[in-house]
C-alpha cells in the first residue's frame, strides 16, 4: 500500500492522463444530478411543504391541479368522513408578477398564486389577510423585498409581500402564498371564464393517527366517487415531469457511470502492462498478485477521488455562482456524496479487468529479461 | 566454531559448517508445453551447495542456467524432482508459499531490472520489509539497511533516486536488497556484464567479501572468467545437464 | 498489417476503447433525441402550424394556456402595421375519452380561420371542412377516431371527430386536437358550465403581402403594452421550459463531445510511448515515416469507426420506442453529423501522438532507446 501510494505521489505523470478524463466524467455526473435536481425541487417545492397526508382532486381531472375542482358540498363530505383530522382547501392560478413601480413592465416574473388554509411548512397556520402573500425566496434573488408590493396578472392585481419562504416552487415557477379569499379575488380579476366561486382546486386532508391509504379509500367511498385521493407523496411523483425526468437522467447517469467503469479499466490496464517488469521484480523478491493488486487499487481510488473533489467543488461554485433561474441546478450533499460513491465503485470495478493480468505476471520473466 | 547449528539474526555472525546446506537440487526437471510439444529445459539437473559456498554457473545460451536458477530461488516449480533450500524443502510448495519463501529466504540481483525506479536506493532496500505485512515485519530493518549501506559505500547515496545512480552503484544496491532479509541463497544473474573491467572486478570482490563475512551461498550465473576465480567452485551445465 | 496486428495481440485494450467510444456515442445520440423528443413534444404544435406570427398577452410568459386577448388588444393588434389576415386562437387541456375509450388528458386548439394556426402537413387524412372535426397528433390519434369531452356536472357534450393525422403537433406532451373556435369554446363551457365568455389565448397574424414577418412582430409589440408578438420560431424556442431545456443539454454535449476525444487521444498518446522501442526499432530497420503514421491514424480510424458503428447500432432499437413518455427518433442526420465531428475530433487528438512517432529518431535503437 505505501509502494502504491509512493508511485501515485512520485511519478503522478502517468495517473494524470486518467484522472483528466476521470474529472470530466465527474463534472458531467455533478451536471447531470444537480440538473435533475434542480428540476425537481423547482416543480415540487409547493406540494413537498404540504402538512397533510393526503390531497384530493375531483376524478375527472386526472389528477391535474389546474383543472381539478372540489366544490363545498364536497368538502364537507370529505371533513365528516372518519380518519379525517383536518381539511383545507388549496387552488392556484399562474400568472405574471410585475413590481409595484414598473406597471407597465414588459418583463413580469412567472409565478403561480396559491390560496391555502393548512399552512404548510414555513407559512403562517392563519393565512395572510385579503391582499397579502409570503413569496418564495427564489424571488429574494430577483430583487423582491419584504413590503414590496407585486401587479399580478393582466389586471395588475396588488398583493403585498409580508415574508419569504424556502423550497416552495411549483411547476418551476416561483409561489406565492395567500389565503383562499385573495386567490379566489385575484382568480376573477384576471381569468373571466374561471371563477372559482365557493370551490377550490383541491383538498389537503390530515388523517393524523389514522393510516392514509385507508382514509383515502374511505374519502373516495364517501364522495361516490367524485373524488380521488392520493398520499402527497405519490401526487408529487406525479405532477408533470418529475417521474419521466427522474426515469431519463437516472438511466443516463447510469451510463455515464458506465464509462467513468470503461475508462478506469482502459487507463489501469494501459498502466499495468508499462509496470510488468517492476511488477515481475517485486514478485520476484516476495511481493504476493494480490498485495500489487491492492496497490493498484489504491491508485485508482485515489486518482477517482481527486477526480470526484474536483467535481464536487466545481458543482459548489456553480450552484453558488449561477444566476438564478438560468439553469436550474442544485448541488445537495446527498447527490454529491452519491456520486462519489458511484465513481468510486466504477472505479473498483474497473481495476478488475487487470486483476487476471496482475495476478499472472511470472516472476520469473524477471530473471534474463 | 563447531557449536550446533541456528540461524542468527544479528547482522554478520557466520552461519557455522554444520549449517544444512544452501541447496540440494535432486533430479530437478522442468519440461515447458510450447505449441502441442514438450520442451525440456532442464533434465535431471543434481546440484548441491554447502552453506556459504559461492558457485559459478557457467554455460551456452539457452542452456537452462535461468531456468536452474529460478527453480533454486522459488520462482519456479520444477517438473519433478526435489528441491530443499537451507532445509526447507519447497519442492511441492504452493504459489503462495513460494512468495513467502522468496520474501524470507532468497535474495535476488537480476541482469537488468532490479531497482523500482521511484524508490530511493535506501527505500529499495527496505521495500521487502515492506512486503512482509504487519506480522512478518522485523523492526530493525531501517538499522540493517544502513548498515548495508555503510558496508556497500553507499551512505552518501542512500536518498538517490537509481536513475540518478550509476551502473555499479546501482549493482550495489541490488546486492544490498538482496541481502536485507538474510537469506540461506543469493542467486546472482550475469551481474558483471552491463560494467566495465575496473568497476566489474570492484562488484566480485565484493560479492565475495560480502558472502563469505555472512557465510551466505551463492549461485553466480556468469560468462565473466574472473567470477570463476573468485567463486569455490565452478558448475557447466549444457543442454539442460549439469556437470556437477 | 502492422496496424491490424498490433490490435489483434492487444483486444482488451482496444476492446476497452472501442467499448468506451460505443458508450459515449450512445449517450450523446439518445441526449439527442431526447433534445429533440422533448422540444417537438412540448412545441412541435406551435412550430408546425402555418401562421408566421403569433400574439400572445406579455402577462402569459409565452405560455398559450395562460394567455388570454381582451377585444382592445385584439383590435390594436390588427391595426398595427403589416398586418394581414388575423385569427383568433384558443387552447385548453380537457379531460378526454377516445372512442369510449379510459380518460386521459387532450390539449384542444380552436381558431376561426382555418388557414391560420393549423398543422401545415398532414400524414393521413383531410383537413377539417365542418364544425367539430379535428386533425390529431397522429401519435395519439387515428382518422376516425371520436372524442368526447368529458362535461362537469352540469356541461353539455361536446364530441370531436378526428378527420387528420399529422405528426410533431404535440403541445406540452400531451395529445393535440387542432378544430374550429366554436367547438372549442363548446368545449371550455362542456368542462367548466359557469364560464361566461370565452377569450382567445392568442391572435394568429399572417402578414400583408411584401412585408416580413420581424417587421409585423415590431409593429405589434409596439402597438400595446400588452402584445407580445413572435415570430414562430421565437414563439416555439421561448416557450417556458424549452428555453432552459435546450440550454442545459448544450453544455451536456460539451462535456460529452469532450470526453470522446480525450479518451481517445490520450489512449494513443499511452501507446505510443509504450511502442516507443519497438517504433525505433522499426524505424532503424528503414521502416519510413510515413508508415508509421499511416498506421496510427489505421487505427484511430477503426476503432473510433467500430466505437461509432457499435454506439449506434445501441442507439437504434432505443430510438424506435419512448422514453419517459417522450417519442424518441432515429434522425440520420444526427447520426452523420455526430460521427464526423466524433471522427474528426479523434483523429485531432492523435495529433500528439503523431507528433511523437516522427520525432523518433533512428539511432536511438543502437543506444537500446527509444524516445524519451
Amino acid at each position: 500500500m505505501r509502494l502504491a501510494v509512493t508511485e501515485l505521489l512520485r511519478r503522478p505523470g502517468r495517473f494524470v492522463l486518467a484522472g483528466v478524463v476521470l474529472t470530466l466524467i465527474s463534472l458531467l455526473l455533478m451536471l447531470l444530478g444537480g440538473l435533475l435536481d434542480g428540476l425537481i425541487a423547482s416543480s415540487t417545492g409547493a406540494y413537498r411543504a404540504q402538512p397533510g397526508d393526503l390531497i384530493s382532486y375531483s376524478s375527472r381531472s386526472e389528477n391535474s391541479l389546474v383543472r381539478s375542482r372540489i366544490t363545498a358540498s364536497d368538502r364537507s363530505v370529505v371533513s365528516q368522513t372518519p380518519g379525517v383530522q383536518a381539511v383545507g382547501g388549496l387552488g392556484s392560478i399562474q400568472l405574471g408578477a410585475r413590481p409595484g413601480d414598473d406597471p407597465k413592465s414588459r418583463d413580469p416574473f412567472a409565478t403561480v398564486l396559491f390560496g391555502y388554509e393548512l399552512a404548510p411548512r414555513g407559512l403562517p397556520a392563519t393565512p395572510p389577510a385579503q391582499g397579502s402573500v409570503y413569496a418564495d425566496d427564489v424571488l429574494a434573488g430577483d430583487g423582491v423585498a419584504v413590503g414590496d408590493t407585486l401587479l399580478l396578472g393582466p389586471q395588475r392585481s396588488p398583493v403585498k409581500v409580508r415574508g419569504f419562504v424556502t423550497d416552495t416552487r411549483y411547476a418551476g415557477q416561483a409561489s406565492l402564498w395567500g389565503s383562499l379569499a385573495t386567490w379566489r379575488a385575484v382568480t376573477t380579476e384576471n381569468r373571466p371564464g374561471q371563477t372559482p366561486g365557493d370551490t377550490v382546486q383541491a383538498l389537503i386532508v390530515e388523517t393524523g393517527a389514522s393510516p392514509p391509504a385507508t382514509v383515502a379509500q374511505t374519502i373516495d367511498e364517501a364522495t361516490d366517487g367524485r373524488t380521488t385521493t392520493l398520499t402527497v407523496t405519490r401526487a408529487t411523483q406525479e405532477l408533470p415531469g418529475v417521474a419521466q425526468q427522474t426515469a431519463t437522467f437516472n438511466q443516463i447517469i447510469g451510463v455515464t457511470v458506465l464509462v467513468a467503469l470503461v475508462v478506469v479499466a482502459l487507463f489501469f490496464a494501459l498502466i499495468t502492462v508499462e509496470r510488468t517488469a517492476q511488477y515481475g521484480l517485486l514478485k520476484a523478491i516476495g511481493a504476493s498478485g494480490f498485495t500489487l493488486f491492492g496497490g493498484l487499487i489504491a491508485q485508482a481510488i485515489a486518482v477517482t477521488l481527486v477526480a470526484a473533489a474536483i467535481g464536487v467543488g466545481a458543482a459548489v461554485v456553480f450552484a453558488a455562482v449561477l444566476p438564478p433561474g438560468a439553469i436550474p441546478f442544485q448541488a445537495t450533499p446527498a447527490r454529491l456524496a452519491g456520486n462519489v460513491g458511484l465513481m468510486l465503485l466504477a472505479s473498483v470495478f474497473g481495476c478488475a479487468f487487470s486483476l487476471r493480468r496482475v495476478l499472472r505476471i511470472d516472476p520469473a520473466s524477471a530473471i534474463g529479461s | 566454531m563447531t557449536s550446533s547449528s541456528s540461524t542468527a539474526t544479528a547482522t554478520g555472525e557466520r552461519r557455522d559448517q554444520a549449517s544444512p546446506p544452501a541447496l540440494e537440487m535432486q533430479d530437478a526437471r522442468k519440461v515447458y508445453e510450447v505449441a502441442g510439444e514438450d520442451v525440456v529445459a532442464l533434465d535431471q539437473a543434481t546440484l548441491s551447495v554447502a552453506a556459504g559456498e559461492i558457485i559459478a554457473l557457467v554455460g551456452p545460451s539457452g542452456s537452462g542456467k535461468t531456468t536452474l536458477c529460478s527453480i533454486a530461488g522459488g520462482l519456479l516449480s520444477a517438473t519433478s524432482g526435489s528441491v530443499v533450500v537451507g532445509g526447507q524443502d519447497i519442492t511441492g510448495f504452493s504459489a503462495r508459499q513460494l512468495t513467502e519463501f522468496r520474501r524470507t529466504s532468497v535474495g535476488f540481483v537480476f541482469q537488468s531490472v532490479n531497482l523500482v525506479p521511484f524508490l530511493t536506493a535506501r527505500e529499495n532496500l527496505l521495500v521487502v520489509d515492506e512486503l512482509a505485512g504487519r506480522a512478518g515485519r522485523k523492526g530493525d530493518a531501517a538499522a540493517r539497511a544502513d548498515q548495508l549501506l555503510d558496508e556497500l559505500g553507499l551512505t552518501a547515496r542512500a536518498g538517490n533516486l537509481p536513475g540518478q545512480l550509476s551502473g555499479g552503484q546501482s549493482q550495489r544496491v541490488a546486492i544490498g536488497r538482496a541481502l536485507m532479509n538474510e537469506p540461506d541463497l543469493v542467486l546472482f544473474d550475469e551481474p558483471t556484464s552491463a560494467l566495465d573491467s575496473t568497476l566489474g572486478d570492484q562488484v566480485v570482490k565484493l560479492i565475495r567479501d560480502e558472502m563469505k563475512a555472512r557465510g551466505t551461498a551463492a549461485i553466480i550465473v556468469t560468462h565473466d572468467d574472473r567470477i570463476t576465480h573468485y567463486a569455490d567452485r565452478t558448475v557447466h551445465i549444457e543442454d539442460g545437464r549439469v556437470d556437477a | 498489417m502492422l496496424a491490424l496486428r498490433e490490435i489483434r495481440r492487444s483486444l482488451v485494450r482496444f476492446g476497452l476503447l472501442v467499448a468506451a467510444i460505443a458508450l459515449l456515442v450512445f449517450l450523446i445520440l439518445f441526449q439527442q433525441a431526447l433534445r429533440d423528443g422533448l422540444i417537438t413534444s412540448f412545441v412541435g404544435g406551435i412550430r408546425n402550424q402555418s401562421a408566421p406570427v403569433l400574439v400572445y398577452n406579455v402577462d402569459a410568459l409565452n405560455a398559450l394556456q395562460a394567455s388570454s386577448i381582451s377585444p382592445d388588444l385584439e383590435r390594436k393588434i390588427s391595426q398595427a402595421e403589416g398586418v394581414g389576415r388575423t385569427a383568433r386562437v384558443g387552447e385548453r387541456t380537457f379531460t378526454a375519452m377516445v372512442d369510449g375509450g379510459d380518460t386521459q388528458d387532450a390539449s384542444v386548439i380552436g381558431t376561426d380561420d382555418r388557414q391560420l394556426f393549423h398543422p401545415t402537413e398532414l400524414s393521413k387524412g383531410r383537413r377539417p371542412s365542418a364544425r367539430a372535426e379535428a386533425v390529431g397528433s397522429d401519435a395519439d390519434f387515428a382518422v376516425g377516431d371520436k372524442v368526447e369531452i368529458v362535461p362537469a356536472e352540469g356541461g353539455g357534450s361536446v364530441t370531436i371527430t378526428v378527420v387528420g393525422v399529422a405528426e410533431d403537433i404535440q403541445l406540452s406532451v400531451t395529445p393535440t386536437l387542432f378544430t374550429d373556435l366554436e367547438t372549442f369554446g363548446d368545449a371550455v363551457r362542456a368542462a367548466n358550465p359557469d364560464v361566461t365568455e370565452v377569450p382567445p389565448n392568442a391572435i394568429a397574424v399572417a402578414p400583408e403581402n411584401g412585408a416580413s414577418p420581424e417587421s409585423v412582430v415590431a409593429a405589434i409589440n409596439a402597438s400595446s403594452p400588452d402584445a407580445d408578438a413572435l415570430t414562430r420560431a421565437d414563439a416555439a424556442a421561448s416557450s417556458p421550459g424549452v428555453a432552459q431545456v435546450t440550454r442545459s443539454f448544450q453544455v451536456i454535449f460539451l462535456l460529452y463531445g469532450l470526453v470522446v476525444p480525450l479518451v481517445t487521444g490520450l489512449f494513443f498518446l499511452i501507446l505510443t510511448l509504450q511502442k516507443a522501442p519497438s517504433l525505433t526499432l522499426l524505424r532503424a530497420v528503414g521502416a519510413r515515416k510515413a508508415v508509421l503514421v499511416r498506421s496510427l491514424l489505421t487505427q484511430v480510424v477503426l476503432i473510433v469507426g467500430l466505437g461509432l458503428v457499435i454506439g449506434v447500432a445501441l442507439f437504434f432499437p432505443l430510438s424506435q420506442s419512448r422514453v419517459g413518455g417522450l417519442p424518441l427518433g432515429f434522425s440520420s442526420a444526427a447520426v452523420i453529423s455526430w460521427s464526423v465531428l466524433l471522427l474528426f475530433l479523434a483523429l485531432i487528438s492523435a495529433v500528439a501522438s503523431l507528433r511523437r512517432v516522427l520525432r523518433i529518431d533512428p539511432i536511438q535503437a543502437t543506444r537500446g532507446g527509444g524516445v524519451r
